[in-house]
Order: structure tokens, then C-alpha cells, then sequence
């Protein structure tokens, strides 16, 4: 790898010409794990890759008509077959994520990477104007993103795209083009993820698996998780370049095979340790975050220490490897229950048991000690309509209309377009916002059921975002998140951010394409047909009548 | 060649109009049908009547097979062993501790719920209170919610066991060893990754009420005498449900417990799936219901060739008609029968209490299995395998074996009431005209002359019959009746049959001009009782049935007659058929009962569509010529 570097080196000496066009060529590679203990024994391990292809700008769609700068994608660490993507389809800011599993915030608390939606979810910011529109470029750009992962991104189509801007806000900065940015958003909740989407994924880091922390990437122990997700987010901080990180969640359960004791260990929860650094990582760290009141005992020493977290840098020291942190608690683990992590928690159902008409429930808890701005939003495929004049808010009980400050509504069009309900919602503090709206099912066409029609339909999980800690919407020029993005290895981010609703599943009026009803209908028809001549003879009269000839 | 076409042709297309020779064939048919009308009808009613006592006999029917492909039930190692069972009998001290401690149901239900959340599941009771006509019942479930690894949640299956067993229909032996093997399967099934869909574990309070307040909650129904607390954890969709049901301290077979409330059954798949597992996985024989197979022997007399189909027909027999008890009256046979209205495939595995040999190892090791192959549907279960008779735990009727049966009796009423409506219209007049306008009459005219058939008036008492059955069930719906039940049962009796005497009163019209009313509401009833049947056939088999055997003879022979006495008595023959039910004390509550709390719709159908049929197949009789 260091061969690598120095040939790189080398190459961009002898054309200062390539080196100029960019402003600055350089890339850097940072890796970090952080790995924490929760209150239910559970422990959660957050893998990040960020490429920094410093000095980049995305490309305006404006010059998608010309051929691309045929410098802008000699990358020697960002992930080549990603950049062509984003330089083709001129994306500002993408974000893809892979989950499998739904996130407990009332146990776990709030995820290290917020984007925790049940299946496949994409959103992308992109300038407007140019030869091709917006939406073409979003069909061009699910369609390379679902090959290049081995999803089934292509079925993000216009049934479940949408362009919810206020609780998909830019994380990163939108370039100051003539024309205006635009979001479109799309999630997939009966994608399930497994190992075919984890080998794409590996291939774009600058090690792969073989070597740094990308090392504990084990597919038969991460896919064995209570939860699981990677992402993808490509952002754009104007004042350092074109940021891609990759990262990887999971939530791995050192009880489960029925045991007392909730210590764990690299090898425990991976089967892996690190046992070579990358070369190409500027920084490689595995942060662990320490339990506050338990007694504890954490092998090996740590480099440093940060407040509650450990710190392991691989990148300095290497004479740890190979690396196996392990953490052992002095008495065993009781379950207990105990109060939300999650200041914010929110539950939603589907309620009602016909095929036709059903009532959305959704309950928002605010424990927190201040009354939060929150908008929610609903993403649904045009099968599920809201009522909106049945949308009640109540709060023990009590109708409380007040609560609503704002509503965005989008109406669906059937077999064409999703719906999105953009509510803004004043949360009061420590009590639980009810919210319920009447919906009724679509009746659809046979040839629109899929395979499994009895299964039902999934549909995309909710969000929920406390509106102080969004970035303002018209801040396409400057960004205020940067620092945020920025930091983002430092700290999780801890104020309040996206919280997603498990995904639900509606029973459509589906007919029965079995067989044996199929007979039960035919004969029925006989026996009426047969019941109609009896009858017809009984109760008719037949007579010859004679018509004179004249 | 030729000549065989033209012979063809002959034959095919005599010669002459073509219009005429198809009038007069229809006419030749129609004639031949109606003459031998009555002994079509016989026939028919023969045919159908055989027919429902050859429905247990071994030789209709056929075994039972796995329909759904996903199933794959008994394919999996199971992993339940000794140290779940000694986990089981720990709970099952526990719990044998409350009992006698007689702790409420709240004080159980947070004893349940701390439980869960020792194994680390979110659990939550639910505390709630039906008001009936005969006062409240209270109680408090206890639930928690298993969300299995890396699903989203969606999809559900639920593990159940009431407080009350359905040992003597509930009538207080208590499920403790059901309900420690709900608490010892959380803690097992917990330790595998592999489970697809969210596991609920309910302990419902009482017999089938509890449950009943936790579904109703779970899917958000209101009913208007519940007062239940909201859920607080919800999982997804519920696709299907197992209820345990484990009163005695060992048990030789598990009997399956599958009729739901109003009729309606689960899947089939999901019965013989835990048939399979269980006589190949858990090595226990499977019953329907708890009728164990009778070896007794039979009286010498009989050839020992019959003796096996007497005894497989005796045997098929009770189980039967236990199965029509159960689907007629539409009670559920325990507590999997509330969760069929929601779509939810459940039975309820009952350990046939015995001294052994069989204990917890067994019964978790067939959950065990039976859960992994409910895991692998990917979809509902959904082909057309919810009508069925189970004769034998192997052998079951399909719908084309059984249904005919009860249509055929009637098609029979359906002929019998047109036949009455068609002929009401003519009268035979034998008068002897004085004057003879034409000579070729002969010496008296033996002449068919039409006469009209008044239809409102025969409609009204239709309807006031339907409204009067509505009124008594308005009454019986009420807590004087309740409270008093045996003289309001007397007195509600009288009044219907007095309220019915008033027909006497009616009078009496011109036969030559009219059709006597008798006659007419003959053919409405018989109509309106063939239609009621044969639609019930598809909704609820066994009522079909009960209902074709109880009214097809009967309001078939009604017939008015000139004698008062005759009249009287008949109509009082006629009274106690329709109302004779009121005086069966303990039935009547709880029909009652099960239409205030679970909505069976059992008591109103009888008040509201049974009693007027046969009331005015009273009246038919009560009715002056």
C-alpha cells in the first residue's frame, strides 16, 4: 500500500498539469469503530470509512451535456465505481442505507448513524436545470446504486419517491448554482439485506476486509445480529471536498446464548480480531464507550482516555495487534426494566381489521422536560390514502387541535404517485401525543398484486424529526451542519435527531388466487345455472300461440 | 356417410317448426316434473337426510395432507430439553403459589409481566371490564412482546394460555401448566436468532373474556360494553395463533380444539401441520377434541366383519357432532376461537389430562417444532382450506362431500314452497252450471279457474313474526329476564304464543277468489327458510344443517286444517319447537352471554330467523281456511 501512495505521489509530480486541475488531489482515509454496551446487555458497534476527496466540487448538471472534467475521477482512495455514479448523475449529497431489524430507541436510545429505517432507503439532493431532469437522474441513479449493491433499489420507482425537504434536510452544503437543489427521497421496507449487499460494500473500501477495522466485518456474525445496517453518505462540505463514508451498525447480543453474562469481546461478537493496520488510513481508532456505574474491567490498557470513552489508536500504536478489546462485567446481568434512553419515542399502528378502512394510531412520547417542535412525516404508497379530516391529536385524551402547527399534504394518485404528510407538531413535555387518522385500503388491480399477495403490503417506516436541531432549509449556500459532519467522529451526535417508526404490513382486499376457490366459484355457477332452468320451468308457462296469417 | 348425417339430423332436428317441437318438449319436461313433483321432493329429502348420517361414516372422507408447500412441518432438529422442564416446573411452583395465596388478577398479571422483563422482553398488562346483562367481569392480561433479530417487526405470532382451562368448558380448573410453558418457551425461544416474525406471549385473564379484551385492543375494535386499557406494546400483523391449554399433571394425547366463534375455522394446514409434528416430533398422539378412540367391544350378534366401521362410525360420529355443538351454536371450543375474526389462524393444543406419560418435554418440544414451521410462512395462510369436517384426526370431509347434504333438503323445501305458490293460484271448480253455454263441457265443469293472491297481507305477518322475535330478544337482552329468568322464561313463552292466537281472529275469505293466507304464507316460509338454509351452508356449515333437520320435515307438513282443537294443538307443537330453547336455562345464558361479550351471533339468529320460521309454520296451521 505505502508502494501505492509513493507511485501516486510520483504520478501527480510528473503532470502538475493533472495535479493543478484539482485544486488540491489529495484523499484522505479515516476509519473508527465505536463499540458500546446498552442498558438490555444488547452491544452496538458502529464501523466508519469516510473518503475526503479534498478540494472536489459535485458537478453541476448544467454540464451534463459536455464531457466531465477528465480529471475529476482519477481517485486513488475514493471508491471509483461511486464517483463515476455521482459524477454521471450529477448528485450533491446521496444518502443509501441497508437495515435489517427495527431500532428499539426506548432501549438502545438514539443510534450512532440516525438513518436506522427498516429496509432499503434512499435520498439524494440534486441541482435542478440542465439537459436532463431531476427525476430522470434519480431513475439513473437508483438503478446504478441497486446494481452496484445488489439491491433491489430499481423498485424504488415513482410509486415510493417523494420529496419530503424538511425532514430530509442537506446534512452536508449545496453548491450555489443558478438553479435550485431538490430532494427526492424513496424507501424499500421488505428489502432484506444479507451478505450479497455487505461484498459490494467492502469493495469500496480502500482495504477491503483485510486489513484495519474492516477486518471485523464478518459476514456470518454480523448478519447473525439483533440489528444490522450499513450506509452510504456522500455529502459535500464546501470548505474540504467531497466526504464519502461508509458505515456499518450492528447490534449484537452477548446473552442470547442464554447466559447471565453480558461481557464481550472482538471475538466474541465478530469472531475476528484486528490484527493488521490499513496503510492508506490517515487515522484508525476503536472508541469504547465505558459503562458509568457498573464495575468493569477493559482489556487491553487503552491509549487514551476521553471522558467515558476508551480510545485504541491503531494508526500509532501498533504493538497492540493483534487488537481483541474485551469488556467483562464483576457480576452478571440482570434485565430490568427501567425509563426510555430515547427523550423522544414514538409507536405506530395500523389498526382495524377490515380490508378497506383502517385507522393510522401513532403515539409520541416527549419525556423529556420541554415541549419540542417535531415535524412527522408519512411516506405511503398511493394503496393507503388518509382521511385527513378524521386527523385527531389528542393528549390524555383530550382533543388537542393546537398541537398541529403546520401540515404539508401531498395527495397520492392512484398507480402513479406516494403520498406525503408533512406534519408540523408541538410535542408538550412529559406526556404522549396521540395522533389517529382514518385511511382507507385501495382496491387494486389483480395484476398489481405481487407474488405473495397474502403477505401484504409493507409500508415505509415514519419519521419523526425535533425541528431545533434542523439545519435551516434555504441554507443551500453556506452550511451550518458542516461543523456537525465535520465532528462526526468525535462525537456522536447526541441532540435530538431522525427517529424512525418500525415499518408496518396492511392487508389489501386480495382475491384468492388458489385453485380449490377457483371450483368452489365454477360449481357455484352450475348449481345456479342448474337452480335457474328448474326454477324457470316451474314457474313458467310455455304456450303454442296460433298467429293468424293475417 | 351421408346417411348416417341425415340419420343424425333426424334425430337432432326432427322435422316440423323447430320453435313449436321445443315448446312442446319444455312442456312434455314440465309436466313430467311437476306430476312426479312430490316424489322429487321425497327423494331429495331422502338423499339429503342420508347423506348427513353417512357424513361420519369411514368410508366418505379422505386423510389429511399439507396444502401449504412453506410449512415443511417436523423438518427441524428440535432443542427444548430437561433443563426447560426443570425451568417449567420452577414456574410451575411459582404459579402454584399464587393460586393459593389467591392473589387477584392484578397482583397476577404484574407478577406474569415482572416475569417477562426478567427475561428481557418488554411485557405490559392490560387490565379490563365487560358489562353484561348479568353483571361485570373484570380482569387483567399480562402480555410481553419477543422482537426477533433483524426482522422489521411486521409479522406476529402469538403463544397464549388463559388463566381458566377449557377442561369442562371453563369451568374454573385452572391452566397453570399452560401458562408455565409460556413463561418457560419466552425464556427458550428467546436464545435463537432464527425466528422471522415477532413472538407475543399473552396470559389472558378468566376463560375466553380475557382474551377477548386483548384482541380487541390489539386490532382497535370498540365495543360498547368494554372497557379495556390501551396497549402499550404493540408487534405487527398476527398470522397465526397457538393457545395451550394444559389442565392435568401429565397427558396421554393433545386434543385439537379448532372451532371458532360464529363458524368459522382456521386453516387446515395449520392443524395438520401440528398433527404431523406432533405424533412424529413429540412422539404424543393427536385427538379431535378429547375423545379418545373406543375399543370396547361390540354385542356378539353382530358379524365380526361390521365391527371395525361400527366402531369407526360410532366413533367419527361423536365427533361430529361435537363439532356441529361447537360450530351451530357458534362457540368458539376455547380461547383460539376469538382470534378467527381477525383473520388469525389459531387452535388450541389440549393435553387430554391422564397419568402420563407424556409432561413438559413433550409439549415444548411440539411448540417448539410448530413454531418454526408457522416461521416459515412467507405469506398468510390462504388456500381454501377453511372448510373442512375433521372426522378423525386424520381423516377430514371436504367441502364438495359435505355441503350437498344440507342444499339438497333444501332445494327440497325451495320445490315444495314453489309447488304451494304455484298452485294457490288456481282453485278446482266442480260447480254445476244450471245452463249449459256450450255443448262439448260435458254434464258438470271440472274447471281450473284462477284466483289472485293477496301478497302484503301474507308479508306483513312475515315481518311481525321477525319484529316479534326481535322483541323477545330485546327482552332476553335485558338483566329483568336475567334476574328472574325462570318465571320471565314462562311468561315470555305465553306471550309470544297468546300475541300469536290473535290469528285466529283473521277472517276468513272467499276461496274462489282468493287464495287463503295460509296457503301463501306456507310458500313465502318454505321459500324464505330454503333461501336462509342454503346461503348458511357456506357461512356455517353446522347450522345449515341443524337448521335443515329442524325445519325441513316440519314446515314442509304444515297444513291448515278446519278442526279449533287440531289447530291449537298443532300450533302449540309448532310454539314449543321454536321456543322450546327458552326453558334450557343454562344454555339460554350463555348464548346470552356470548352474544354480550365475544358478539355470537347464535342467540339473536335463533330469535330473530329461527323462531319466526317455525311460528309461521304455526300459523300456517292456526289460520282459518
Amino acid at each position: 500500500m505505502a508502494l501505492h501512495w509513493k507511485s501516486c505521489f510520483i504520478l501527480s509530480l510528473c503532470f502538475p498539469l493533472l495535479a493543478f486541475s484539482r485544486s488540491s488531489s489529495s484523499e484522505t482515509f479515516d476509519e473508527e469503530l465505536t463499540v458500546r454496551a446498552m442498558r438490555d446487555g444488547k452491544v452496538a458497534s458502529r464501523f466508519s470509512f469516510s473518503t475526503l476527496l479534498e478540494g472536489a466540487t459535485p458537478r453541476n448538471p448544467q454540464n451534463l451535456s459536455t464531457e466531465d472534467d477528465s480529471t475529476a475521477q482519477h481517485y486513488t482512495l475514493f471508491p471509483l465505481t461511486l464517483g463515476q455514479i455521482l459524477r454521471e448523475y450529477a448528485v450533491t449529497e446521496l444518502h443509501l442505507t441497508l437495515n435489517a431489524g427495527k431500532w428499539d430507541y426506548e432501549r438502545w436510545g438514539y443510534p450512532d448513524e440516525p438513518d436506522v429505517g427498516t429496509g432499503a432507503e434512499l435520498w439524494a439532493w440534486m441541482g435542478e436545470g440542465g439537459s436532463t431532469t431531476v427525476d430522470a437522474r434519480w431513475r439513473g441513479l437508483r438503478n446504478a446504486l441497486a446494481g452496484l449493491f445488489c439491491a433491489s433499489l430499481g423498485s424504488l420507482d415513482e410509486l415510493r419517491t417523494t420529496s419530503p425537504a424538511l425532514a430530509f434536510a442537506p446534512q452536508g452544503g449545496l453548491p450555489d448554482w443558478e438553479h435550485p437543489h431538490a430532494v427526492r427521497h424513496a424507501s424499500l421496507p421488505s428489502e432484506h439485506v444479507c451478505t450479497e449487499n455487505l461484498t459490494p460494500f467492502l469493495k469500496l473500501l480502500p482495504c477491503k476486509a483485510r486489513a484495519g477495522i474492516a477486518r471485523l466485518l464478518n459476514p456470518h456474525r454480523l448478519f447473525d445480529a439483533d440489528w444490522h445496517g450499513m450506509g452510504l453518505h456522500v455529502v459535500w462540505l464546501p470548505d474540504a471536498g467531497v466526504q464519502v463514508r461508509l458505515t456499518f451498525q450492528s447490534v449484537a447480543d452477548p446473552l442470547r446464548p442464554a447466559s447471565h453474562r453480558r461481557d464481550w469481546s472482538f471475538a466474541s461478537i465478530f469472531d475476528r480480531t484486528i490484527d493488521t493496520t490499513c496503510p492508506s488510513a490517515t487515522t484508525s481508532r476503536v472508541v469504547v464507550s465505558l459503562p458509568v456505574n457498573d464495575a468493569y474491567s477493559l482489556s487491553p490498557q487503552p491509549a487514551s482516555l476521553e471522558a467515558d470513552r476508551a480510545v485504541f489508536d491503531l494508526a500509532q500504536h501498533t504493538e497492540d495487534l493483534p487488537l481483541d478489546v474485551s469488556m467483562r462485567w464483576d457480576v452478571p446481568f440482570l434485565h430490568a426494566a427501567g425509563a426510555s434512553e430515547a427523550p423522544l419515542s414514538i409507536r405506530r399502528t395500523l389498526l382495524g381489521p377490515t380490508q378497506d378502512y383502517g385507522t393510522l394510531a401513532v403515539s409520541i412520547t416527549n419525556a423529556g422536560p420541554a415541549a419540542v417542535r417535531a415535524a412527522y412525516l408519512e411516506t405511503m404508497p398511493w394503496i393507503v390514502t388518509f382521511y385527513l379530516h378524521t386527523l385527531v391529536l389528542r393528549v390524555d385524551g383530550e382533543l388537542r387541535p393546537d398541537l398541529l402547527e403546520s401540515l404539508t399534504y401531498t395527495p397520492p394518485v392512484p398507480h402513479a404517485r406516494a403520498t406525503t404528510l408533512e406534519a408540523v407538531l408541538l410535542l408538550p413535555p412529559r406526556s404522549t401525543l396521540s395522533l389517529r387518522v382514518g385511511v382507507t385500503k385501495a382496491f387494486l388491480r389483480y395484476t398489481e398484486h405481487p407474488p405473495d399477495a397474502q403477505r401484504g403490503w409493507d409500508l415505509p417506516p415514519a419519521v419523526l424529526v425535533p425541528l431545533a436541531s434542523l439545519p435551516a432549509l434555504n441554507s443551500s449556500h453556506s452550511s451550518p451542519s458542516h461543523s456537525n459532519a465535520h465532528n462526526a467522529h468525535d462525537a456522536p451526535p447526541t441532540h435530538a435527531q431522525r427517529i424512525y417508526t418500525p415499518a408496518l404490513l396492511v392487508d389489501l382486499a386480495t382475491p384468492d388466487f388458489s385453485m380449490p376457490y377457483n371450483v368452489i366459484i365454477f360449481s357455484c355457477s352450475v348449481v345456479a345455472f342448474i337452480f335457474g332452468s328448474v326454477f324457470n320451468l316451474l314457474s313458467r308457462r310455455f304456450v303454442v300461440l296460433e298467429v293468424g296469417e293475417k | 356417410m351421408d346417411r348416417i348425417r341425415a340419420r343424425l339430423r333426424a334425430i337432432l332436428r326432427p322435422p316440423g317448426d323447430p320453435n313449436l317441437n321445443r315448446v312442446q318438449r319444455r312442456r312434455a319436461i314440465i309436466s313430467a316434473l311437476t306430476r312426479r313433483l312430490h316424489l322429487i321432493k321425497f327423494i331429495l329429502f331422502l338423499v339429503g337426510y342420508l347423506w348427513m348420517a353417512a357424513i361420519p361414516s369411514p368410508r366418505l372422507g379422505r386423510g389429511t395432507y399439507i396444502d401449504e408447500n412453506a410449512l415443511q412441518p417436523g423438518q427441524v432438529n428440535t432443542y427444548w430439553n430437561w433443563g426447560d422442564v426443570a425451568n417449567a416446573d420452577r414456574y410451575l411452583g411459582q404459579l402454584e403459589g399464587l393460586r393459593d395465596a389467591n392473589s387477584t388478577s392484578e397482583q397476577r398479571a404484574k407478577i406474569l409481566m415482572n416475569e417477562f422483563i426478567k427475561l428481557g422482553m418488554s411485557a405490559s398488562t392490560q387490565g379490563y371490564v365487560f358489562t353484561s346483562s348479568t353483571g361485570k367481569v373484570k380482569g387483567t392480561n399480562a402480555y410481553a412482546v419477543l422482537s426477533s433479530p433483524r426482522t422489521s417487526g411486521t409479522e406476529a405470532m402469538v403463544i397464549s394460555a388463559s388463566w381458566i382451562s377449557r377442561a369442562g368448558e371453563g369451568d374454573g380448573t385452572l391452566n397453570l401448566r399452560g401458562i408455565a410453558t409460556v413463561l418457560t418457551l419466552a425464556n427458550f425461544l428467546k436464545s435463537y436468532s432464527l425466528w422471522a416474525k415477532d413472538i407475543i406471549f399473552v396470559v389472558s385473564d378468566n376463560y375466553v373474556d380475557g382474551m377477548q379484551a386483548w384482541l380487541n385492543a390489539y386490532h382497535g375494535s370498540t365495543q360498547s360494553n368494554l372497557q379495556a386499557d390501551d396497549l402499550e406494546l404493540t408487534s405487527g400483523v398476527i398470522w397465526t395463533a397457538l393457545n395451550i391449554d394444559y389442565p392435568g399433571h401429565s397427558f396421554s394425547h393433545l386434543g385439537i380444539f379448532h372451532e371458532g366463534i360464529n363458524g368459522r375455522l382456521p386453516n387446515q394446514d395449520l392443524l395438520n401441520s401440528f398433527h404431523h409434528i406432533s405424533k412424529w416430533t413429540g412422539g404424543v398422539p393427536v385427538l379431535v377434541y378429547d375423545h379418545l378412540e373406543p375399543q370396547n367391544d361390540l354385542p356378539s350378534w353382530i358379524p365380526s366383519a361390521y365391527h371395525e366401521e361400527i366402531r369407526g362410525y360410532s366413533y367419527r360420529s361423536k365427533n361430529v357432532l361435537r363439532h356441529i355443538g361447537y360450530q351451530a351454536r357458534g362457540r368458539g371450543s376455547g380461547v383460539h376461537g376469538l382470534f378467527h375474526q381477525f383473520r388469525i389462524d389459531a387452535f388450541t393444543m389440549f393435553g387430554v389430562p391422564a397419568a402420563g406419560p407424556h409432561g413438559f418435554h413433550a409439549i415444548g418440544r411440539i411448540i417448539e417444532s410448530t413454531l418454526r414451521t408457522t416461521n416459515n410462512l412467507l405469506e398468510r395462510l390462504h388456500a381454501s382450506f377453511f372448510f373442512y369436517i375433521l372426522t378423525a384426526p386424520e381423516r377430514f370431509l371436504k367441502i364438495g362431500s359435505f355441503l350437498p347434504s344440507a342444499v339438497l333438503i333444501s332445494v327440497a323445501m325451495m320445490f315444495g314452497g314453489l309447488r304451494v305458490w304455484s298452485d294457490s293460484a288456481w282453485i278446482l271448480d266442480i260447480f254445476v252450471h244450471p245452463e249449459k253455454t256450450e255443448a262439448d263441457t260435458g254434464p258438470t265443469s271440472n274447471k281450473w279457474i284462477q284466483r289472485s293472491r293477496p301478497v302484503i297481507p301474507v308479508l306483513g305477518i312475515v315481518l311481525s313474526t321477525h319484529i316479534l322475535g326481535g322483541v323477545l330478544f330485546s327482552v332476553l337482552t335485558t338483566s329483568w329476564f336475567s334476574n328472574n329468568q325462570t318465571v320471565a322464561s314462562v311468561v315470555l313463552f305465553l306471550a309470544v304464543f297468546v300475541t300469536q292466537l290473535s290469528a285466529l281472529l283473521a277472517p276468513s275469505q272467499d276461496e274462489k277468489t282468493t287464495a287463503p293466507a295460509s296457503q301463501l304464507l306456507k310458500a313465502l316460509n318454505l321459500c324464505f327458510a330454503s333461501t336462509v338454509i342454503s346461503i348458511t351452508t357456506v357461512v356455517n356449515f353446522s347450522l345449515a344443517m341443524s337448521l335443515a333437520i329442524l325445519l325441513g320435515i316440519p314446515l314442509s307438513i304444515s297444513s291448515p286444517s278446519r278442526s279449533l282443537p287440531l289447530r291449537l294443538g298443532s300450533f302449540a307443537l309448532y310454539s314449543g319447537l321454536g321456543l322450546g330453547w327458552i326453558f334450557a336455562r343454562e344454555e339460554l345464558q350463555k348464548a346470552i352471554w356470548d352474544w354480550e361479550i365475544l358478539g355470537v351471533w347464535f342467540a339473536p339468529f335463533v330469535c330473530v330467523v329461527y323462531l319466526p320460521l317455525v311460528l309461521q309454520a304455526g300459523l300456517v296451521c292456526l289460520l282459518p281456511v
